[in-house]
């Protein structure tokens, strides 16, 4: 009979948070953030505004039908490789000049420069000076009357094979833009209904109803209904956005893999639930030490910094998901929730790395719920100065 | 019926109780009564499980007290608490939820309580935007609206205005008459005496007293009598051997007698001094009985 009633306060609580949170107006403003904030990634990149699409560049010639021949080449060579190169001739240096301040071509190419704005696009320059070195070659062996045969030989070389020890996904660089949607969503989540259950136990404490509460039901069925109500209504608002980001990449054809995506979305839900489970007691138990909420900034900071970080090494990790750092950062569970799910989405994660960072994470997020219970327990009744870690502890 | 057994409880260096003994019965009210910082809140905390004691025990009708038996218990904490942002009889009926009322019950006996208690304004208005007076019942009725089996509140009748006191002492007579242990602490104590089947008095931590007033009165006996004379400013009771003066104020005055003084011989002598308005045995107040025993 007892565990009945006891399962019964945690859901009540648990109720009564989520419906009091979804009514929040905050909570009505972070939804809209985040779907405005997906759709505008999704349509950037169904645009092709985010590097999805090959490149096109616009170069200047200034010159005789050599120079303009080079740059016909790099053009050509460009063409090859799926980059487009647009050759502007200009008749003097002058209107060359004035039309790369303008932003008409990306660079400016004379007898003897390359030059851009500010610098030239390391993909234009190969092509260019590809081109340029050929033209010289040619002109060498035109000068020593090589015969074309030869030329043609010389320069059809069979290029290099080339390969790699551990081959990245093909569509890696796809993925890549999925991975970053999905830990800037995972971020906010994590960090946002954290601090919403902090906040929930200060605002208990601060209007002292918690001695009612805890004169009813045991603190770790308080703190158990608080992080589930919360944690529910953050995991429901994840669903909708994904579903939403997913249905909007479908209809504007997004250069996603829509399974990519799904698979993505469902990562980032798994891993939320993983990471909340880890970082809400340690923001239960921070919010809790302190009686007023201008209090809250000041004990938070720790787990701020740590969500911070860890988002930051995530996002360092897109373009190198195999650094030291990555695989660490992706192993250890303060950080795991945030840069695993990101290596899982580029393929660099390998099998034991998942399964490691996966133990660490959930065997962590248990240890550390009676931890942050004990703490909430004995410091959620002390109203007045911050209460030291170690009182808290010593309390319960 | 509610046993405090040998409660003690330091916090650091301060001792708050130092073997804390008392009971509340069944259909009583008890008054709990003791200067600020005797330990009064921390022995009511410990009663509901809100703070642990680090020696002693808690029993109700003779078996400990878990977390079920602890949902029949009411409580008014001293710090009062409520979700300001909630209203009112969702309020009353989530709290009544929380302790395992079920939904229909907890609504009307919040419904119920709202009125008996006179609470005015609208039970679908947040609890903030009430009066203060209006809030501290709707706290009483947080504190009654599971129906507990005992009540334990802590300075409820502060900050009550008259008409307040009337309404809570009549609820808490109605409580203890339907059957609940009622405990409350007090430093109203004209009204403890009212109201109160017994008193339990606490000081530093320790128990000093406890009983009925008739009981504590006749353990504290003193010999006590009280002479009103007209104009007569003399001090004329020097010359009665075992009777000595407590206080005086204009023509009265209160002399303490020793046993084998017979007060018929003061009147005698009071009458050879002045025209006796008065004269009769003073039975001490719970106020000069507090002064007494923390003194």
């Amino acid at each position: 009979m007892r565990g009945a009633a006891d399962r019964g306060a945690w859901r009540l609580i648990a109720a009564r948070d989520f419906w009091v949170r979804l009514r929040e107006r905050s909570f009505l403003i972070s939804t809209l953030l985040n779907v405005g904030v997906i759709s505008v990634l999704i349509l950037a990149r169904a645009s092709g505004g985010l590097g999805g699409g090959a490149p096109t560049f616009d170069l200047g010639v200034v010159g005789g039908p050599a120079v303009t021949s080079v740059a016909n080449d790099a053009a050509a060579l460009g063409h090859r490789g799926g980059v487009t190169v647009i050759v502007h001739p200009y008749s003097d240096q002058a209107a060359a000049d004035a039309a790369l301040r303008s932003g008409s071509v990306d660079a400016v190419m004379t007898g003897t420069q390359l030059y851009g704005l500010e610098s030239v696009d390391q993909t234009l320059e190969a092509l260019v000076q590809t081109s340029a070195h050929a033209a010289a070659v040619d002109a060498v062996f035109a000068k020593h009357h090589v015969p074309e045969a030869q030329r043609e030989a010389a320069s059809q070389t069979d290029p290099l094979a080339l390969g790699a020890l551990q081959p990245a996904p093909p569509d890696r660089q796809s993925n890549a833009g999925v991975a970053f949607i999905g830990v800037l969503l995972l971020y906010g989540q994590l960090f946002g209904y954290g601090l919403w259950v902090a906040t929930g136990v200060i605002e208990e404490k601060a209007s002292r109803i918690v001695e009612m509460l805890l004169s009813a039901i045991r603190p770790r069925q308080l703190l158990a209904g608080k992080i589930i109500g919360v944690g529910v209504l953050g995991l429901a608002q994840l669903i909708t956005i994904a579903g939403f980001a997913i249905c909007l990449a479908f209809a504007t054809g997004a250069r996603f893999q829509t399974s990519t995506a799904i698979w993505a979305a469902l990562l980032v839900i798994g891993w939320f639930i993983l990471g909340y489970a880890f970082y809400a007691s340690l923001f239960a138990a921070a919010g809790s030490l302190v009686s007023r909420m201008e209090e809250l900034q000041n004990v938070i900071v720790p787990i701020n910094l740590t969500i911070l970080v860890s988002f930051i090494i995530s996002i360092g990790s897109l373009q190198d998901p195999n650094s030291t750092l990555a695989i660490v950062a992706s192993i250890l569970p303060v950080s795991s929730a945030l840069a695993m799910p990101v290596r899982i989405v580029l393929g660099a994660a390998t099998g034991w790395q998942i399964a490691l960072s996966l133990t660490l994470l959930i065997g962590s997020a248990v240890a550390l719920v009676p931890v942050g219970a004990r703490l909430y327990a004995g410091a959620v009744l002390r109203t007045g100065s911050r209460v030291k870690l170690r009182d808290a502890w010593r309390a319960a | 019926m509610l046993e405090l057994v040998d409660l003690h409880r330091r916090f650091r260096d301060i001792v708050a109780l130092d073997g804390v003994s008392f009971t509340v019965p069944e259909g009583r009210i008890v008054g709990f009564v003791g200067r600020n910082g005797a330990g009064k809140t921390t022995a009511m905390r410990i009663a509901l499980g809100v703070l642990q004691a680090d020696a002693g025990e808690v029993r109700w009708r003779g078996g400990p007290v878990d977390t079920a038996v602890r949902r029949r218990f009411g409580y008014m904490p001293e710090e009062r608490g409520l979700y300001p942002k909630m209203r009112v009889l969702e309020q009353l009926v989530y709290l009544a939820r929380l302790r395992g009322m079920p939904k229909a019950e907890a609504r009307s006996s919040a419904e119920q309580l709202l009125a008996t208690l006179e609470v005015v304004g609208d039970p679908g208005a947040r609890v903030e935007s009430l009066s203060l007076g209006n809030q501290q019942r709707v706290q009483l009725a947080a504190a009654l609206v599971h129906r507990p089996e005992l009540l334990v509140l802590d300075e409820p009748f502060s900050g009550l205005d008259p008409v307040g006191v009337d309404v809570l002492s009549g609820v808490l007579r109605t409580a203890a008459h339907d059957g609940a242990a009622v405990v409350f602490s007090s430093h109203q104590l004209e009204l403890v005496e009212r109201l109160c089947d017994a008193v339990v008095l606490i000081d530093q931590g320790r128990i000093a007293a406890q009983g009925t007033i008739e009981e504590l009165r006749v353990s504290r006996a003193r010999n006590l009598w009280q002479i009103r004379l007209r104009d007569v400013t003399s001090p004329w009771w020097e010359v009665i051997p075992g009777a000595a003066p407590l206080r005086r104020d204009d023509g009265v005055v209160v002399l303490e007698l020793a046993p084998s003084t017979d007060p018929q011989r003061v009147l005698d002598v009071a009458r050879s001094a002045g025209d006796v308005l008065s004269f009769g045995p003073v039975e001490p107040s719970l106020q000069e009985l507090f002064r007494e025993v923390v003194s």
